[in-house]
């Protein structure tokens, strides 16, 4: 009896948890799609913008954007969902798990090409082809963009930038004190024949922000450019050309060179920090993207005094392409109108002009006036319209999200151990595994 | 014991752990299994259901985050493989080990140190206990960027020791990327890809986490401490021995059980280890800092190998337990009276 008395009570407890459980569950799941707005219309509500723009010139940049839309739509509050870390890295995570969990931003911030091709594989990114057609952004594109934004014909993202990866900033005191010129027409191995001239000359020849992982990936990416040319790079980006290939190694062996002439604290400086020593007179170069100019210039550094800039040795024709654009959910959207009224201010050629202005970047778009533009973000665009346009791998917008992360992990390696036969053996291997 | 009828396996569970003296009859509260159900239902599913799914996860096909694929990868293991032949696992296990070794004798032996001198002091012995035990109340990440800021190898105690002191090349610290006594150097073609030593840029880490956790370990020696009877050391004091005999025959043998239970509690803070390291150095220059907390983050959140993410996971789950086991199963040994 007294057996029977306890088997009841286990069974009756359990019983009573799962219950419990099951009412919990059922309850908690309608809350996180009561977090936008509940209402249908354009005209109330919450819009939830997703990014990594939180930097000064970055934020100031994202500031013209929603000034924008709430002009455009009044009644909607506008809800900046910045996360911060370098290059995207920590929003990534975060955006993972939100979309795992069925609880998308109304709208997020990626990179075209295979960055975005991943989210419309897995039926996140919804289809807007209706909004390029209705508002005839087609025409307005250069042809490579496009193919970065579409899938099978249909499009599922706006671009709002174009920054240009492979422009090295220089510090014009630093490089007369060594004696040293750099132009458009410098070779890459003649720049890494200079270092050492200006190391002499007692100043730090590269400024490198090394905390921040896609600052050493980009310079190598770079140095590969400028030894293979753009067409090397497509290929070795889809495992046609293998790494290990001569001129890839002699590229690698460069890249070698150049970490011997550099700051001795790029693995505790970011990049910004890094610019910023470039133009303060620390080092004499800086290999960064554009986004370092609006930087500086949000600092209060002049363009032609404190620093200075040339694209990167060797890679004269080339537009590095890193780009941003922003993608809606194809489900669970919290608040659908308000989405498309966002997305349709974005290629408004005034905000075009106005933010890429103040972000340091080209606007995508050639109807864009340029009126106002510093001197560089005049040859920027200019350099957009006309040169070879390529995708960046340190940004995973030419390779995916496993390949970059593996060649991520691999210039971390090699910045430890400098073994340039175990950096093209993992790479090869990569390649074979995870392309095509 | 013997004259009982075996009892049923619930009354284990709940009689409350006994020193080892022989075990006299318990209060058989029937109610008891009621008041468990609750709680051992949520930690089955939760705990070990969710460990099970886990190891379910690393050994399929899930490789990227939308896509879901929960069929088995073959041949069976080959994400295990994979893992252990990547040299920035095989750097951060190498880590992993060197931190928890140095930190649990740096944390441990400080603890002890500051027990026994605060156990002697006689003004303010209050004071002295709250401040040392103070930093266990911070939060890892404060520590490691206050201690970011003091290791910075431009600024911080690098100024002071080049200032102060005129020394003309002050430590790297963790942006250093020696090894130091280097036992194996990877020859390139073997399956070890990393050089295995201490890595110089551990030690800062290893400062910061010691600095939090010796007051733990000095608030468990107090306890310790305060059940040593006087009259065993006031005997000592009397047949001759000095501080350091008493402390070393009498103090540290009776201090044992705390010392072990202390090792086992710090152990899974320093294997678990992620905010502290992140917010000093992330993974740093050849991922010398970095350590499976860290990879687990990048691989579930970066890269989106969640079946990686899950096999690095059950790894370290399974060196904690190699530790943990034996403990637990000692001392229920020793409870059920051998």
């Amino acid at each position: 009896m007294v057996k029977g008395f306890k088997r009841a009570a286990l069974a009756l407890t359990a019983a009573s948890v799962l219950a419990l459980s099951a009412c919990g569950g059922a309850g908690s799941s309608g809350s996180p799609g009561a977090e936008g707005s509940a209402t249908g219309e354009a005209g109330g509500g919450t819009l939830e913008v997703f990014s990594w723009w939180t930097s000064g010139s970055e934020a100031a940049a994202l500031k013209v954007l929603e000034d924008a839309f709430t002009t455009a739509s009044p009644g909607v509050t506008f809800k900046n969902a910045a996360v911060s870390g370098g290059g995207g890295s920590n929003a990534r995570t975060v955006l993972s798990t939100r979309l795992q969990g069925g609880n998308p931003p109304d709208s997020w911030q990626l990179h075209p090409d295979q960055d975005l091709f991943a989210v419309v594989e897995d039926g996140s990114a919804a289809d807007i082809t209706d909004l390029y057609q209705a508002n005839g952004w087609e025409a307005k594109l250069p042809d490579t963009v496009k193919n970065m934004l579409q899938k099978d014909g249909k499009y599922y993202a706006v671009p709002v930038n174009a920054h240009r990866a492979n422009v090295l900033w220089t510090n014009p005191d630093a490089l007369k004190k060594a004696g040293v010129s750099l132009s458009e027409t410098t070779s890459i191995s003649d720049f890494v024949a200079a270092l050492p001239k200006i190391k002499a000359a007692g100043v730090t020849p590269v400024c490198l922000g090394a905390k921040d992982p896609f600052a050493p990936a980009q310079l190598l990416e770079v140095i590969i450019m400028a030894n293979v040319g753009a067409d090397g790079y497509n290929q070795l980006v889809t495992g046609k050309l293998p790494f290990d290939d001569p001129k890839v190694r002699t590229a690698v062996e460069q890249f070698k060179t150049v970490l011997e002439n550099v700051n001795n604290d790029s693995a505790v400086l970011t990049w910004d920090q890094a610019a910023l020593n470039t133009a303060n007179g620390k080092c004499a170069t800086n290999l960064m993207g554009d986004w370092a100019f609006g930087e500086l210039n949000h600092k209060g550094k002049k363009d032609g005094t404190d620093f200075s800039h040339v694209t990167f040795p060797g890679t004269s024709e080339i537009f590095d392409f890193v780009g941003d654009a922003f993608v809606i959910p194809a489900e669970n959207a919290p608040n659908a109108a308000a989405e498309k009224v966002w997305l349709t201010q974005l290629l408004d050629p005034k905000v075009q002009s106005e933010f890429n202005l103040k972000k340091g970047s080209a606007p995508v778009i050639k109807d864009a006036s340029l009126d106002g533009y510093p001197d560089y973000q005049k040859k920027a665009a200019e350099a957009f319209q006309t040169k070879t346009i390529v995708s960046s791998l340190a940004h995973a917008q030419s390779a995916p999200a496993e390949f970059a992360t593996t060649y991520s992990d691999a210039v971390t390696s090699f910045l430890g151990s400098k073994n340039v036969d175990a950096f093209l053996k993992t790479m090869t291997e990569a390649q074979k595994n995870q392309l095509g | 014991m013997s004259a009982t009828p075996p009892a049923p396996p619930g009354d284990n569970l709940k009689a409350a752990p006994t020193p080892a003296i022989e075990s006299r009859a318990r209060p058989r509260f029937r109610g008891a299994a009621l008041f468990m159900a609750p709680s051992l239902i949520l930690t089955f599913v939760f705990v070990y259901g969710f460990i099970a799914f886990s190891g379910w996860i690393s050994v399929s096909n899930w490789k990227r985050p939308t896509r879901q694929d929960l069929t088995l990868r073959h041949p069976f293991g080959a994400t295990y493989l994979e893992m252990f032949q990547e040299e920035r696992w095989q750097a951060s296990m190498r880590n992993i080990i060197v931190f928890t070794v140095l930190f649990l004798i740096l944390a441990v032996f400080t603890g002890l140190v500051l027990a026994v001198l605060v156990h002697r002091v006689t003004v303010a012995k209050g004071l002295f206990r709250s401040v040392f035990l103070l930093p266990y109340a911070l939060s890892f990440i404060v520590t490691g960027v206050a201690f970011r800021w003091i290791f910075n190898p431009n600024s911080g105690i690098n100024k002071w020791l080049v200032d102060i002191f005129g020394i003309e090349n002050p430590p790297q610290w963790s942006t250093s990327t020696t090894i130091a006594l280097p036992i194996y150097q990877p020859s390139g073609e073997g399956f070890l890809k990393v050089e295995l030593g201490i890595p110089v840029a551990l030690l800062p880490i290893v400062i910061a986490a010691a600095w939090q956790l010796s007051g733990f370990a000095m608030a468990m020696y107090l306890a310790g401490l305060a059940g040593i009877p006087e009259e065993e050391l006031e005997a000592a004091s009397m047949d001759g021995a000095g501080e350091f005999k008493q402390l070393r025959h009498i103090m540290l043998p009776q201090l044992w059980p705390v010392t072990v239970t202390c090792l086992i509690l710090l152990l899974h803070t320093a294997l678990k280890i992620f905010d502290l390291v992140v917010a000093m150095a992330g993974s740093g220059p050849g991922f010398v800092t970095d350590v499976p907390g860290i990879y687990v983050y990048d691989m579930m959140g970066k890269a989106g190998r969640y079946d990686k993410g899950t096999a690095a996971a059950l790894v370290l789950l399974f060196t904690a337990c190699l530790v943990i086991v034996p403990y637990l199963t000692r001392i229920y040994r020793k409870e059920r009276g051998h």
